[in-house]
């Protein structure tokens, strides 16, 4: 089980964490803060705050998403293609009342945890969706960039370009994309031999984004648990708040940091130790970024013209040195 | 420069060990970059190949993409350094001349017909056109895979244009260079161009093949001398060797030069 050290607060990052709170209190911002139209965006889920909205049938952030995305999901064609010689046909189209995990209908769930911590037993609940990573393998390796990180940090898949190979949903060590087989291009081009279907997952409300308004779970969330800035406000808003609830953070080094922050009054692998987990339940493990195992070798190509010209170079200017003593000595 | 012309043993060098090397580290590299490149598409779990013995690790992304690396640093340090160092020397044998899409034409015509070839340089004009189309599609993967490389380590943000623009290409070209190989490979089972065979690998072709197929390359090595018993077979045929194929030619060069282009 991964641990997750009590946030350390160095000066810099109270100093940080002071400009955040000034931002934030003292010139009276808003506490959702409007999404801005360049620069890149993170956002704050302050667990704290959130109650899962037990008041209502299903929590608000929850509902709004799904107003977004359920009409996003094209109907699936009927029957859907075999796969060839051998795949799992996913449709969730006749399940697309599912709510308690990721479903290609539903980017985001909240996930209601029971613990006892310090003594004391709580209930928490955690709003999960794609965390949209600094430098995300889902994007950066689909092989028809179907998927990918937009300079304000949203992390988006183009259902017109995705074939649904799963390959994000692998490499996501959240395992946050979901299939929805019988739609997109795949069915145009081979559809039992190559793709099955499309990936749905958070788009961050890009396109709100854009038009410099919130992700529709920010602005539906009664309780203002989540927030969305400047990204280093946010992080500075995450300090102060894990440091005033001597609390802890999650997400800003996870998979190499992500724009999604997590603060929590409890430590996170004690959630994660009582969270139940598996496929479109995200765990809260502490997670390594896989790809930095690639990053020496990848730097390695970025270099191979240079090893390239430099040998070029030596051997030929060597080859010209050579010829010109021979004849140099055939004359002498 | 050392005459790579072994008359005793009827062989000429056609390759310097150095373009032997160039050949085989952009050909062994390219081909593990063709199949990495393959198993980077959700393919290998699908259709078994996890399950062929020693290719477990295929439906594994990360170490596919590690050993695509792997092979991308000798593919693209050999690409640019034969581009440096054959450039530098002035050797552009390999360059499309005037007149080869005519003179290909008339090689692929003799191919299928009883008509003659035309006499050769050291290389033909199809190779010639062939290699232009390779350096290009080679050119493209590079460009395309350096700005993805780029993009995995430092800039994940990178505009998206540029990024479509580098995966397709990248895609693209991919299937141009796999087309490419077939047909390189079906050019080496073409009967007259057999006898290449053995020069990318020992480097020498057999003279009395150099002398009646490529006569313009052998004028530049050799000028002809009066009355020298000739050991051509009859036009639009191919002599055999007149010693076992596998024999490790004894004039093996000792006093040549820097490896590179004879003519």
């Amino acid at each position: 089980m991964n641990t997750h050290a009590r946030s350390t607060i160095s000066r810099r990052s109270l100093l940080k964490a002071s400009a955040g709170v000034a931002l934030f209190s003292g010139l009276g911002l808003p506490r959702i803060a409007r999404a801005a139209k360049a620069g890149e965006l993170a956002t704050l889920i302050d667990l704290s705050l959130c109650d899962g909205c037990a008041q209502l049938d299903q929590p608000a952030c929850v509902q709004a998403c799904r107003e977004r995305s359920v009409p996003r999901v094209p109907e699936p064609v009927d029957p859907i293609p075999p796969l060839k010689p051998r795949g799992k046909i996913e449709d969730w189209s006749k399940r697309q009342a599912v709510r308690d995990r990721l479903t290609p209908y539903t980017w985001l769930f909240v996930q209601e945890v029971h613990l006892t911590h310090a003594g004391q037993t709580r209930t928490i609940h955690i709003p999960r969706r794609c965390m949209h990573c600094d430098n995300p393998a889902c994007a950066t390796i689909c092989p028809f960039t179907a998927n990918h990180k937009h300079r304000n940090g949203a992390v988006v898949i183009d259902p017109g370009l995705c074939f649904g190979g799963a390959k994000c949903r692998t490499v996501c060590p959240w395992g946050i994309p979901q299939r929805q087989s019988g739609v997109g291009i795949y069915l145009d081009i081979m559809p039992t031999l190559a793709g099955n279907g499309v990936m749905f997952k958070c788009d961050l409300c890009h396109d709100r984004l854009m038009e410099g308004q919130t992700p529709l779970c920010m602005e539906a969330c009664p309780r203002q648990a989540m927030l969305i800035g400047k990204r280093d406000t946010i992080y500075a808003e995450a300090q102060s708040r894990a440091q005033r609830m001597d609390g802890y953070l999650y997400g800003a080094k996870e998979n190499g940091g992500t724009s999604t922050l997590y603060v929590s009054p409890v430590p996170f692998d004690a959630l994660d130790a009582a969270l139940e987990t598996g496929a479109g339940r995200p765990h809260l493990e502490d997670v390594r970024r896989r790809m930095q195992a690639t990053d020496g070798l990848a730097r390695g190509v970025l270099g191979a013209p240079v090893i390239g010209l430099v040998a070029g170079l030596f051997l030929s200017l060597a080859g010209r040195g050579a010829a010109s003593r021979e004849e140099d000595e055939n004359h002498g | 420069m050392g005459e790579p012309i072994c008359e005793d043993i009827n062989r000429v060098r056609r390759h310097g060990s150095l373009e032997l090397f160039e050949h085989w580290s952009i050909a062994l590299s390219g081909l593990i970059l063709l199949f990495t490149g393959l198993f980077e598409l959700p393919i290998a779990q699908r259709y078994y190949i996890t399950e062929l013995p020693g290719l477990a690790w295929s439906g594994d992304f990360i170490v596919a993409l590690k050993i695509h690396y792997l092979a991308s640093i000798v593919f693209v340090a050999a690409a640019f350094f034969h581009v440096v160092y054959h450039g530098l020397k002035g050797e552009t044998g390999l360059i499309p001349q005037r007149g080869d899409l005519q003179q290909s034409l008339l090689v692929l015509k003799s191919f299928f017909s009883q008509a003659e070839e035309p006499p050769f340089e050291k290389y033909l004009p199809e190779q010639r056109l062939a290699y232009l189309g390779m350096a290009l599609i080679i050119a493209g993967l590079i460009v395309s895979g350096l700005i993805k490389t780029f993009k995995n380590v430092y800039a994940p943000q990178l505009d998206l244009t540029l990024t479509l623009w580098a995966t397709w290409v990248h895609n693209i070209f991919f299937a141009l260079f796999f087309l490419a190989f077939i047909a390189h490979m079906v050019a080496i089972v073409i009967r007259p161009n057999r006898p290449l065979v053995r020069a990318i690998f020992t480097g020498y072709v057999r003279l009395d093949y150099a002398r009646e197929r490529h006569p313009l390359w052998m004028a530049h090595l050799a000028p002809p001398e009066a009355g020298r018993p000739s050991l051509a077979a009859a036009p639009g045929e191919v002599a055999e060797s007149p010693e076992s194929p596998e024999a490790e030619p004894p004039c093996a060069p000792k006093d040549e030069g820097p490896p590179g282009e004879p003519t």
